[in-house]
């Protein structure tokens, strides 16, 4: 699929549910992470999820990603019930995420890092390697020039041979949203995604975010860097002891008592 | 004047660890030479100690696939060598207990079947838990596999072991015939014993070849990339949809057929199998030659097993050297491994020979790159 072919499908389709959470709970081991949590995102959109450190918004990212099983409650991907899928799955069904520590893989140079965006490569299988070197060959190539071009996008190109060892903070949070655009996701989660990053970059991030937006990608992004989320995003959730507390524009959410409760107040409960 | 040049060129685009290599395997093959002309080794002997060495690199190998390639930590792969060993001896050898004296064909495809079986049963429950449980799981099982072979009598003959295994190449050697060449300063004298031994040693570098042909070609691959990947950081491969779970078992596989096959060689190679073979110490052989040569590089792991085997069998040289005369070589050799690890791991944590490529498609980035 183009970017342009997502472009006009998110044109016309905005405003629909793309991820419907729904009740979803988790405790581990008697505390409560996740309580009765519900919301949506709206397909096109890019949503803010805040809250004060052990709000639940990381566990949040597991149980809708599918790194864990939730308790109760429901999570659909475009109307489809996706609730207790394996990761893969749920990435499959076009949902991306990213972590909120980077992930530098070790040994691996930045090209090939991208490389393992794509997904059911024929090449991911031992069969198709002996059987098919022609077609593993041929999408080698695709995913390579695609590759470059993300790259480019992301004013990274130069450092395509470079180990992924060697980047910056900084360089690492591009390489980490490139990779998970070349998984082709219709919406991506990212966990904070300029926590350790410098104001340059920070509003570089935020523009590149914007145009991926732009071109039909819908975002769900934690962030504590008040600032930028809610100078990007818009509707911003507002989540507290694993409960939504409030849900809604930028302004509404900053002059909401509730939210500067929590913030101030909330944390010792 | 232009192929001195040539090499040079060649030997400039080295990397410092190749050098090192290429410094030791030309010392060894040296100090081999000089041991044969000198007639400190015999023929024979070599050509044993290269299958043994051959044997060491293809366990290296497939030790390489699961820790190497996937980071899966597997301790039980004397265990693995032990049922090919024991598939191919029970299935081939007129003195098994149930005597069956198939051809070693069979004896192959049994060792292929049984090891991959028994790999699916350790893993399958083991690979969706956390990396330690594989561990776990695995030293353990190689004990059982021990006691098992040790104990049920009525099928392996226990503790006596199995004779008279019959040699890979059988009919082959016999048909070649005895040779007898003087070259004035070397006698070379062909018997059947030789000829079978150099068949053997053969047969066995042939087997390290396609398997390291093999593997070279699909690790540079879509699939070794996410192997890589899991090694690395599995929730990012899972999160990037891939099955993990699915990687993890193919490469487990793959790593313990590589191990059965060097145990069905092995017992085609010595005629004879007990269960003192199983030993635990054997699967850290195999580790160190692995962690010496370079995890996940393939070349490394032929590097670490030759190495290896020429820690253990060269050690028994010392005492030939006046001053060493006395020396007990049993914990010689274990001091030396020890010191050898130590230094690799201080001063080269990568290892000799760490892996340099690329995991993508060879083919594909050939015209990128020029």
């Amino acid at each position: 699929m183009t970017v342009s072919e997502r472009g006009d499908r998110s044109e016309s389709e905005r405003g629909e549910p793309l991820v419907a959470i729904d009740g979803l709970r988790k405790e581990f081991g008697g505390l409560v992470a996740v309580d009765d949590a519900t919301f949506s995102v709206e397909r096109g959109s890019i949503t803010g999820l805040i809250g004060p450190n052990g709000a639940g918004k990381s566990t949040l990212f597991d149980l809708v990603s599918g790194f864990h099983t939730p308790d109760a409650g429901r999570v659909e991907l475009s109307g489809r019930d996706v609730t207790g899928f394996a990761p893969h799955e749920v990435a499959h069904e076009g949902l991306v995420r990213t972590f909120q520590t980077p992930r530098r893989l070790e040994g691996m140079t930045v090209r090939e890092n991208m490389l393992i965006g794509p997904s059911g490569q024929t090449g991911e299988s031992v069969l198709s390697l002996l059987t098919s070197p022609g077609t593993v060959e041929e999408e080698e190539r695709a995913n390579l020039r695609r590759a470059e071009e993300m790259l480019e996008r992301f004013e990274i190109a130069h450092l395509a041979r470079q180990p992924a060892t060697d980047l910056s903070g900084g360089q690492l949070k591009l390489l980490e949203l490139a990779r998970a655009m070349m998984a082709d996701p219709d919406v991506l989660l990212l966990d904070e995604p300029v926590a350790g990053v410098n104001p340059v970059l920070d509003a570089k991030l935020a523009s590149y975010i914007r145009d991926l937006n732009d071109s039909g990608i819908t975002f769900l992004i934690i962030e504590h860097d008040m600032e930028f989320i809610m100078g990007l995003a818009d509707p911003i959730v507002v989540l507290d002891r694993g409960t939504v507390l409030v849900e809604g524009t930028p302004e509404t959410v900053r002059g909401d008592d509730r939210v500067i409760e929590a913030y101030l107040g909330g944390g010792g409960g | 004047m232009s192929v001195l040049d040539a090499v040079r060129g060649h030997v400039d685009s080295y990397t410092a660890g190749e050098r090192f290599a290429a410094i030791l395997v030309g010392g060894f093959v040296a100090a081999v030479g000089l041991a044969l002309v000198s007639g400190q080794l015999s023929g024979g002997y070599l050509l044993f100690l290269l299958g043994l060495a051959g044997m060491y690199v293809l366990l290296s190998l497939g030790l390489n696939v699961q820790w190497g390639y996937a980071g899966l930590v597997n301790f039980s792969v004397v265990a693995f060598w032990g049922i090919g060993a024991y598939s191919a001896a029970l299935v081939t050898a007129p003195s098994a207990p149930i005597p069956l004296e198939l051809h070693p064909v069979v004896g192959l495809l049994v060792a292929i079947v049984a090891s991959a079986t028994v790999a699916l049963l350790i893993a399958v429950p083991t690979l969706r838990l956390r990396g330690d449980y594989l561990a776990i799981a695995t030293l353990g099982f190689a004990e059982v596999i021990r006691l098992l072979m040790l104990n049920e009598r009525w099928l392996t003959a226990g503790g006596l072991g199995i004779a008279g295994i019959p040699p890979i190449l059988r009919g082959i050697s016999e048909a070649i015939p005895q040779v007898r060449l003087n070259l004035g300063v070397a006698r070379i004298e062909l018997t059947h014993g030789l000829t079978n031994s150099l068949l053997e040693f053969l047969a066995v570098a042939t087997l390290v070849l396609v398997v390291f042909l093999g593997l070279r070609r699909i690790q540079r691959s879509p699939w070794g990339r996410v192997l890589r990947t899991i090694r690395a950081d599995e929730d990012l491969a899972r999160a990037l949809g891939k099955d993990t779970f699915r990687f993890k078992l193919q490469a487990f596989v793959l790593g313990s057929v590589i191990m059965a096959i060097a145990g069905v060689f092995y017992v085609h190679f010595n005629r004879y199998l007990d269960p003192s073979d199983l030993m635990a110490i054997e699967t850290f052989y195999v580790w160190i030659a692995v962690i010496l040569g370079g995890s996940g590089s393939n070349r490394g792991a032929i590097l670490g097993g030759l190495s290896v085997i020429a820690i253990l069998e060269g050690t028994r040289l010392v005492n030939a050297l006046p001053l060493l005369a006395g020396v007990d070589i049993a914990p010689l050799r274990l001091f030396l491994i020890g010191l050898l690890v130590i230094l690799v791991i201080r001063y080269k944590p990568e290892g000799l020979l760490p892996p340099q490529h690329e995991h993508i498609w060879p083919e594909a980035t050939q015209e990128a790159d020029r």
